[in-house]
């Protein structure tokens, strides 16, 4: 397992560099108060990922994973670690960035707001996880991108349709009703929604032919 | 004799294409060289051997071990080259070191080094900038730095100069005769396997038509070159396949001697694996 983690890291290391340069632009931006870009940085470690796919696949390594113990288990486990791992670490220290952005510039963003906002951004980018693994899993990187904009497109469009129907006001109600336990509920939901795409992943993976 | 490998009655179907009750028995410590023209099916069967495909049926056994329900502990102990399938190239072989310590049990990294100087190949130059040769001798030595007691080999040699073909094959024998592992070899340069296979085992359109020890098809098996007139008073039963040319007739028997002895044809030549391969594919049955 541990070694499925080490080929994958060693895959996106390159990409590290491009995370480090986002990191500084955001501090910049912090710092002189312009836009604040924090949440791509978490999302950026999903794309990243994905990216691995396509080298996976342009070399056969899931065919030779495979042949390696535990492989067929491993090599989906390994993916769905790796970029959990990766997006929490980039969560962290964003918000540290932004607590100490926030700190010299004498509390331009409330701190509270600053978590709330990487608390959303961590549950998006596992969204996204939670949808696109499997995809990729089952029709490649390549038809998945294509999914995943189609994917996006229908959430929209059913989405302000709904919102044409329902009241907000009366969703609001119903949300701050819950706030005291609305984070415990958004942990809960994206756990049980990354083990289900896992799983979906792993029954896929486990009956692929290649 | 223990059993490195047994495969019976291995059935796999495609829309163009099936593997039909495909068996074999590699004995522990043995070389065989598993060859056919492409598409004949070995990789095929390769692939059901380490799981890589799934829903066919049959019977495979490693080490004794139904090769499914046994699935980690028997790839701990097996060693494999995979045409076309590999590391993917933007990492280096420093890399492969390093996620290979966190898979195999048994992973050997000084070995591994050892190997890749033998191999002249730099540990932390990107796969990508490698000749296939190179990549080729990468492979290989990935698949041998675990002591495997079984390696799979598809197609280990192509790509390689016969100098490294022959380095390739020295290692392969040292691998033998030091840590008494099997070796099921696919190969499409069977001058190599002549050298080195014990057991042939030869497929053809999905179907094994012929297992057997390399001394036995070397020796025994023979083509007799002969007239269309020689032929003619050859009986059915004493040949397997002939081929039409020009100016002759190429006949291959399975017992040279025993030929000899009721014919009167002088004309009998040892047998290549080449010649094999082309008089049972190529060849009429009459």
């Amino acid at each position: 397992m541990i070694g499925f983690i080490k080929k994958d890291l060693a895959m996106i290391k390159s990409n590290f560099k491009l995370l480090g340069v986002l990191m500084v632009v955001y501090a910049i931006m912090g710092f002189m108060d312009k836009m604040d870009i924090s949440f791509i940085l978490p999302f950026m470690c999903v794309m990243i990922m994905i990216s691995s796919f396509s080298y996976d696949n342009y070399n056969k390594w899931d065919a030779y994973s495979i042949s390696l113990p535990n492989g067929r288990k491993n090599s989906v486990k390994s993916k769905y670690i790796t970029t959990i791992f990766m997006t929490l670490m980039v969560a962290i220290i964003t918000t540290l960035l932004s607590f100490i952005i926030s700190y010299v510039n004498t509390q331009t963003i409330p701190y509270e707001q600053i978590l709330v906002t990487m608390f959303g951004t961590v549950f998006g980018t596992l969204l996204v996880l939670t949808i696109m693994y499997p995809i990729i899993y089952k029709f490649g990187v390549e038809k998945a991108r294509i999914g995943i904009f189609l994917l996006v497109f229908g959430i929209v469009m059913i989405g302000s349709l709904l919102a044409s129907y329902i009241d907000l006001s009366n969703v609001l109600k119903f949300l701050s009703f819950l706030e005291d336990y609305l984070i415990i509920i958004f942990i809960i939901i994206a756990i049980i929604m990354v083990y289900g795409s896992y799983k979906i992943s792993e029954n896929i993976f486990r009956k692929k032919e290649f | 004799m223990e059993n490195a490998l047994e495969v019976k009655n291995l059935c796999k179907k495609y829309d163009h294409f099936e593997l039909k009750n495909v068996s074999f028995t590699l004995p522990k410590g043995m070389i065989m060289g598993f060859i056919g023209e492409n598409g004949a099916g070995k990789t095929t069967t390769i692939k059901a051997i380490l799981d890589i495909i799934q829903s066919y049926s049959g019977e495979i056994k490693i080490f004794g071990l139904d090769n499914r329900e046994y699935d980690k502990e028997i790839k701990e102990d097996i060693g494999v080259v995979l045409d076309d399938m590999f590391f993917p190239e933007i990492l280096t072989p420093n890399d492969i070191d390093h996620t290979m310590q966190g898979i195999y049990k048994n992973w050997d990294t000084k070995m591994f080094h050892d190997y890749l100087k033998e191999f002249s190949l730099l540990p932390n130059k990107q796969i990508k900038t490698f000749s296939k040769g190179m990549r080729k001798k990468l492979e290989i030595v990935t698949a041998l730095s675990h002591h495997p007691k079984l390696l799979i080999l598809d197609e280990p040699t192509s790509g390689l100069d016969p100098v490294a073909r022959s380095e390739v094959i020295q290692i392969f024998q040292s691998i033998l005769e030091k840590d008494d592992c099997s070796i099921l070899l696919s190969s499409h340069i069977t001058t190599d396997l002549e050298h080195i296979a014990d057991y042939i085992t030869f497929i053809n359109h999905g179907e094994i038509i012929l297992s057997k020890t390399t001394d036995e098809l070397l020796n025994k098996y023979g083509i007799v070159k002969c007239t269309e007139k020689e032929f003619r008073t050859i009986d059915k039963k004493d040949y397997i396949k002939y081929k039409k040319s020009k100016y002759e007739y190429e006949v291959l028997v399975p017992n040279q001697k025993e030929f000899k002895t009721k014919y009167n044809i002088s004309t009998i030549d040892k047998i290549t694996l080449d010649d094999l391969m082309v008089l049972m594919i190529k060849g009429e049955e009459e």
